[in-house]
């Protein structure tokens, strides 16, 4: 009897464990998930919206799980390989290159009608090979200048004037022959922030058949301007995103180029911000240009019938104008819906009219997976450059080179 | 034993091999499966154009892994990395541990002070070095400037200095492992060897290497062969401290390697081949040097 009572337990403890297993990922056809890689303003908006959903459609609940972008992106693809996954994925438009091409998204094409389509911002449509992927419920993600109104009340326009502003800002205040403050601050480690020199002096990163174009007269002489500056010290010897938001914050440095994500912060650590176009280049009369890019959903390939339809109510929700103005008047996003920029916010916040304005001189973040490969064939040799093992002009060859050499491995059989 | 002996071996122990079950059943889910799932997948063309639709290449990704120079060039910086750390957290390890063998005030203050390297979550800590290793701001370089009047060095932004700063906090880590391992095998040997070998007039250090040394190998072994494959494999430091091998990818060993690979360039089958040989080279180096250190065997 002892020995029925423990296999009993035992099969019990079995059962659970094959259910865990196998049975328990099964979805509640009445909930519905959404995968997020948004930072945590952002989240907090799209949990009040969830609700909101959620109550207005009863038996309907849906939930966000929050990952980091990296970890959104290797965990939806081993979702997908096992026939899984969230209802909806959000992210970045440039996610939609390489899951199309895994086939881990599914078009909207015969999902949403063209009239509801018609009020979207054109960028907030991202399309790959002719078919709509991404539904944005924001545009922008851009950098821009931001600097404190208090050091500096009027920001440079040109690089002149950025040339000159530095060099009086730039000071060594106790004579220790180190530098205690800068005027300009970035992220040295990630080319995303090379990127708009990169297009002042007229260059970007891939033609319109995704093949690099580094190695350009523009690469290099966006290099030289860049070292130009660390020369003349006007931004540290070093630098990656922590260290431009501390000295930011500390005012010790008076102006700093960072993306909409980071304004909250520098609002909340009492620094008074404005923002500006990052400034024209003088030697070529161009503005530079950061990359734009949308944030929004992708619907996952494994959706079919009755779940695909709910999913998409919920999308339909989620990009309502009433719903994206929200995000507005949180981050000051700007919302994909070009309805919703009626609203009296976008004529009298200045936050988000100078965004607007840097926005006007970006280009949109290529969406083709070659860009994943660009990005890292970049990055190594941004950073030789900044450390000063290449020249500009090895590193124009060297970045192209390595390019081309990852697109061939990502793209071979 | 053979199947007759086996099975009544099953018979008499039927209730123990329930009771492990579960956890057969566990580890064959959570290791075995994916294992054998990655050597199926090291013989295949699983990438990012091939990702549903992949299909066996035979042995391509091997081909293509020990073709790459650049493999030879990870391996060897692998098997340095590892060795100067292993070196160094031995060395520090059973130095310490000898020092906190002694009959020292304040002793159970200084045992917890040097292992609270090894409790403090090891990302804080290669984050905060890396901090501390900023040229400008970081306290490394503002120590070496202003106390020993040394010229700034740039340990994040130079491939050598970046190895060196990964290095240096992997050691940093390190050592109380080694030291927690000597300590306890340092208070398992019996006080009366020391006073035989005291009656016989052997000095400290004949002391050291024929009654301390013999008898902490078994305890240390172990621990070395541990400090190996986990330092091999360390992925965490190299990733936090150079921030994802930076300078210009300069600092990866080969694990860091593989993870570029998989997440970034969606090279799974190659990234799968090149884990395997990875693998293999831990198994080789684990059964060759426990073979040779006889680690397993009794020593009184």
């Amino acid at each position: 009897m002892r020995k029925l009572a423990i296999a009993l337990a035992l099969g019990l403890l079995f059962a659970g464990m094959l259910y865990l297993a196998f049975g328990g990922s099964r979805q509640d056809p009445n909930e519905l998930i959404i995968w997020t890689q948004d930072f945590a303003p952002g989240r907090v908006v799209l949990d009040s919206l969830l609700a909101k959903f959620s109550r207005e459609n009863p038996g309907l609940l849906a939930k966000q799980i929050y990952y980091e972008t990296e970890e959104l992106r290797s965990n939806y693809i081993i979702a997908g390989l096992g026939g899984s996954g969230p209802d909806l994925v959000y992210g970045p438009a440039d996610m939609v290159g390489p899951l199309h091409v895994m086939g881990l998204i599914q078009p909207y094409d015969s999902l949403l009608h063209a009239e509801e389509l018609a009020n979207f911002d054109p960028m907030a449509l991202v399309r790959y090979q002719g078919h709509l992927y991404l539904l944005a419920d924001r545009i922008g993600n851009h950098l821009t200048l931001v600097y404190n109104k208090k050091i500096l009340p009027v920001p440079p326009r040109t690089t002149a004037e950025l040339l000159e502003i530095g060099s009086r800002l730039s000071r060594d205040l106790n004579g220790d022959g180190k530098y205690d403050t800068y005027a300009l601050a970035w992220n040295f480690v990630e080319p995303f922030f090379f990127i708009p020199f990169l297009g002042g002096y007229g260059g970007w990163v891939m033609d319109d058949q995704a093949r690099p174009t580094l190695n350009t007269e523009a690469t290099i002489r966006a290099s030289k301007f860049i070292t130009l500056l660390r020369e003349r010290k006007i931004v540290p010897f070093e630098c990656d995103l922590d260290l431009a938001n501390q000295l930011f914050k500390q005012g010790k440095a008076a102006m700093v180029i960072n993306g909409p994500w980071s304004w909250g912060g520098y609002i909340d650590a009492g620094v008074d911000i404005g923002l500006a176009r990052i400034p024209q280049v003088s030697e070529t009369g161009l503005w530079p240009t950061p990359m734009v890019s949308a944030t929004g959903y992708c619907l996952n390939a494994n959706l079919t019938g009755e779940r695909r339809a709910k999913a998409i109510q919920l999308l339909r929700f989620l990009t309502a104008p009433e719903n994206v103005l929200r995000y507005t008047y949180a981050l000051r996003a700007i919302p994909s819906r070009q309805e919703a920029r009626r609203d009296s916010i976008f004529v009298k916040d200045p936050l988000l009219l100078s965004s607007q304005d840097q926005l006007s001189v970006g280009r949109p973040m290529p969406i083709a997976p070659e860009m994943r490969a660009i990005w890292d064939a970049m990055r190594p040799a941004y950073q030789s450059l900044l450390n000063g093992r290449l020249t500009p002009e090895q590193a124009a060859l060297k970045m192209q080179t390595d390019a081309e050499k990852l697109i061939r491995e990502m793209f071979a059989d | 034993m053979n199947a007759t002996a086996l099975a009544q071996n099953f018979r008499e122990n039927r209730l123990a091999y329930l009771y492990i079950l579960p956890s057969f059943l566990v580890l064959g889910f959570v290791v075995l499966y994916p294992f054998l799932y990655n050597i199926v997948i090291s013989f295949s063309n699983m990438s990012l154009s091939h990702f549903l639709d992949w299909r066996f290449v035979g042995l391509e990704q091997y081909r293509k892994v020990f073709t790459e120079p650049l493999f030879y060039v990870l391996f060897l910086k692998t098997l340095l990395w590892t060795a100067v750390n292993l070196f160094f957290h031995v060395t520090i390890g059973v130095f310490l541990a000898l020092l906190l063998n002694r009959p020292l005030p304040g002793r159970a203050l200084f045992r917890t002070l040097l292992i609270l390297p090894w409790a403090v979550p090891q990302y804080i800590t290669a984050l905060t070095w890396r901090g501390m290793f900023n040229y400008e701001f970081g306290a490394i370089n503002l120590i070496m400037q202003q106390v020993f009047n040394l010229a700034p060095v740039q340990w994040l932004s130079d491939p050598f200095w970046a190895y060196t700063a990964a290095t240096l906090t992997n050691i940093w880590l390190g050592f109380p492992f080694m030291m927690v391992i000597a300590l306890g095998g340092l208070q398992s040997i019996p006080r009366e060897l020391y006073e035989a070998a005291d009656v016989d007039g052997a000095s400290a250090w004949q002391q050291f290497w024929t009654i301390t040394a013999p008898l902490l190998k078994p305890v240390m072994v172990p621990a070395i062969t541990l400090g190996v494959i986990w330092t091999f494999n360390n992925f965490n430091v190299i990733w936090l401290v150079s921030d994802g091998g930076k300078p210009a990818d300069s600092t990866h060993i080969l694990v860091s390697f593989v993870y570029r690979q998989v997440f970034n360039y969606y090279r799974y089958g190659y990234a799968a081949a090149l884990s395997l040989v990875i693998f293999g080279i831990l198994l080789a180096f684990g059964i060759r040097f426990i073979r040779q250190t006889k680690a397993t065997e009794a020593v009184y």
